[in-house]
């Protein structure tokens, strides 16, 4: 019988020597590396509420876009992704491009915000960064570039502040939370919410964290760092990871109220695409969004699966509907390689056509 | 039949006692290390101490491996080879899926393990598999409600295990499953004559492998059901640890969780009924009422032409007199005022809610 297995006891044991020798020379520069720093793109405080900041991003020359874009993160982890490092920032590259970036950091929640409601988020926190965007640009409406679960609330401002929105840009975004492949939406469902906020009231980042590393448990928990060895040695490639590593772990508490709105109105009622999501008395009807979209997903996102957001070209009511599948994951999607060169041309092509 | 009372006593003021230490202890463990590991967690990230540690665990596991690749024969009897992996993998006993679930360096999970095993270290009769019949026992005396609590933990403890091995069992098939989807690709190269040349890459298709067994499970409705009733059986002992350290709080004459919470759901309730009031022309009645304490004061201060301009814009009132008093209501009070000022709009005197 053919040995699919070609290994061979001496070069067994020079393949581990060689594993241990870059190890040990290796983990002093893992030990003494520095803090490793994001983009940091230059940027204006135009607006700030309880733990949210309202940026204005700033670029090496005046915007030509006329229609400000803001971009509307998730509550999990934070909005610098979008702006990690030089070479790999959306920020930077839309603000190249032309556009005029306006960010939303909702900061790091405490005790004090365990009942902030999904209506004080979107109606109330948004609602007034959309303003002051709009007073800041002078300008009626913007657009809303949102992400992943700010996505899902741009989709839902949309919907009930037609009229303050422009163009809207959604990526990696959720409509449909119960298609089969949503590993997060299965583990939810037979959760006892209320009794898991009553509990724990804000949920931790860290135990949100721990849920994320069990989607992929031995790739992101153990392959993930035995990968690391192999650069090691290379300083620029150990602070990307370093960065990224810190982004990864930079995360929000959940405040608990908003937490137990969002998985038992969303992941376990599956409302948003039935229309029966009611937030601070409004009616979201994905139907009612007119204005031109741009749907943007990852084909390997293991935490929004592709079907997950392509669901929103079957709900949302505008005749200008346009997707974009990028080659990647859910992270990838921001800072790979690929991305940077295919991902913001195409979202100020698709802008520039319509602002 | 006495004794069987007495000592039922005893173990109740055992557990009772052994309750107590162990909340004690807990606090005592609680304090520096879990706050500093949160404060890491927090945007002024620290050295690479934190990723050092994940590393650090994940290359123990793979070492492992290697070295039970090489004790394992691997290589020594290309024709064994199926003999080989098994005996390599039979070795781990499932090491890496454990390290990948155990070895996590979550503050919050190990904030409940720390929990759980104080717990456990307080009750040594419970570690070594407590059979209290807690369904069945009838609490009693002075102290009945604080039995009702413990039986309630007691229970709530024992089913968490029973959840918790539930959840295990499947996260075990998966490892077995996972083993067997790496049979079946190695047996696919073979078939396609390609061959594997390093552990690495015998790694690598193990990872493979074992996650898309993993995800085979996890998206299954058994998986949801299991994990759904572990985290609600870990919420419950939460939830009744809370019960008892609050009443142990409100004994010591310190504030509780929930008189916190509460406060802060008020404070958000207040924050948007003043809010939805300044949407909803609130912005204009205090306008008016600003208007109607300019020309008051201006009429104090000898300016009676510009005060009679002054209260010709604002709204009709009720009586001088009772502008003047809502006007110092407000200073006061302004949430309150709006609402005073709102029943004697309607001629009414109750409040509103």
């Amino acid at each position: 019988m053919y040995s699919p297995l070609r290994l061979d006891p001496a070069a067994l044991m020079g393949e581990i020597a060689a594993f241990q020798r870059k190890l040990s020379a290796g983990m002093g520069n893992l030990k003494h590396q520095r803090e490793p720093e994001y983009a940091n793109t230059p940027r204006e405080l135009v607006y700030r509420e309880d733990k949210l900041s309202l940026w204005h991003m700033k670029g090496q020359g005046k915007p030509t876009a006329k229609t400000p874009t803001l971009i509307v993160y998730a509550l999990v982890n934070t909005v610098w992704m979008t702006d990690l490092q030089d070479d790999r920032s959306l920020v930077r590259n839309l603000l190249e491009q032309g556009e005029d970036i306006y960010l939303l950091d909702w900061g790091y929640p405490d005790g004090t915000d365990r009942w902030l409601t999904l209506d004080d988020y979107i109606n109330g926190y948004l609602d007034r960064c959309v303003d002051a965007v709009r007073k800041h640009a002078g300008v009626d409406a913007i657009n809303t570039l949102g992400i992943c679960q700010g996505g899902t609330f741009s989709l839902c401002y949309a919907a009930t502040h037609p009229e303050k929105v422009k163009n809207l840009i959604t990526m990696v975004t959720p409509v449909d939370f119960q298609t089969p492949d949503n590993m997060l939406s299965n583990w939810s469902r037979a959760i006892d919410v209320d009794q898991f906020v009553d509990t724990m009231g804000n949920i931790p980042a860290e135990l949100l964290n721990w849920v994320y590393l069990t989607l992929k448990p031995v790739r992101l928990n153990q392959q993930k760092y035995v990968s690391l060895v192999d650069i090691l040695d290379n300083p620029k490639e150990l602070q990307n990871f370093l960065r990224m590593e810190r982004w990864i772990f930079d995360s929000p508490d959940q405040a608990g109220e908003a937490f137990r709105e969002f998985i038992k109105e969303f992941y376990q009622q599956n409302k948003l695409i039935k229309g029966d999501v009611v937030i601070g008395g409004k009616p979201v009807d994905l139907g009612m969004i007119t204005q031109p979209v741009l749907n943007i997903f990852a084909e390997q996102d293991h935490l929004v699966p592709p079907d997950a957001s392509r669901a929103l070209g079957r709900h949302v009511g505008t005749t200008d509907y346009t997707q974009l599948a990028f080659k990647g994951g859910h992270i990838g999607i921001y800072v790979s390689g690929r991305a940077q060169r295919e991902v913001p041309p195409a979202i100020h092509q698709w802008l520039s056509t319509r602002n | 039949m006495a004794d069987q009372a007495s000592d039922l006593l005893r173990d109740y003021q055992a557990l009772a006692q052994h309750s107590w230490d162990a909340w004690t202890r807990y606090l005592q463990q609680q304090s520096a290390p879990s706050y500093a590991a949160h404060a890491a967690s927090t945007p002024h990230y620290g050295a690479g101490d934190d990723v050092l540690a994940r590393s650090m665990a994940a290359l123990k596991g793979y070492g492992e491996w290697l070295h039970g690749a090489i004790g394992s024969g691997l290589g020594q009897a290309p024709a064994d080879w199926q003999q080989s992996l098994q005996s390599l993998f039979s070795n781990m006993g499932g090491q890496p899926f454990a390290h990948a679930f155990g070895s996590l360096d979550s503050d919050a999970a190990r904030s409940f393990t720390q929990m759980w095993q104080s717990w456990m270290q307080a009750n040594p009769s419970m570690a070594g598999g407590f059979k209290f019949d807690v369904e069945h026992m009838a609490a009693f005396g002075y102290t009945r409600e604080r039995q009702l609590q413990q039986q309630a933990l007691l229970a709530a403890m024992q089913d968490y295990l029973a959840q918790s091995n539930k959840y295990q069992a499947l996260i075990q098939r998966a490892n077995n499953e996972g083993f067997e989807r790496l049979q079946a690709k190695l047996a696919e190269l073979a078939d396609a004559k390609r061959q594997v040349e390093s552990l690495k890459g015998l790694y690598d298709l193990w990872v493979d492998a074992a996650e898309e067994a993993y995800a085979q499970i996890a998206l299954s409705e058994e998986f949801r059901q299991a994990y759904g009733e572990m985290v609600n059986a870990q919420s419950r002992v939460r939830q009744l640890q809370q019960e008892q350290l609050e009443a142990m709080c409100a004994e010591l004459g310190m504030p509780t969780r929930s008189e916190v919470m509460a406060l802060g759901k008020r404070m958000h309730e207040l924050r948007r009924e003043v809010r939805a009031n300044a949407a909803t022309g609130g912005t204009d009645e205090i306008a008016a009422l600003r208007a109607e304490v300019a020309a008051l004061k201006r009429q104090l201060t000898g300016k009676p032409e510009q005060a009679k301009a002054a209260a010709k814009k604002a709204p009709a009132r009720s009586s001088k007199r009772e502008q003047e008093k809502e006007a110092v209501v407000r200073r006061a009070k302004p949430a309150a005022a709006v609402v005073a000022r709102k029943s004697v709009v309607r001629g009414a005197t109750r409040t509103r809610k």
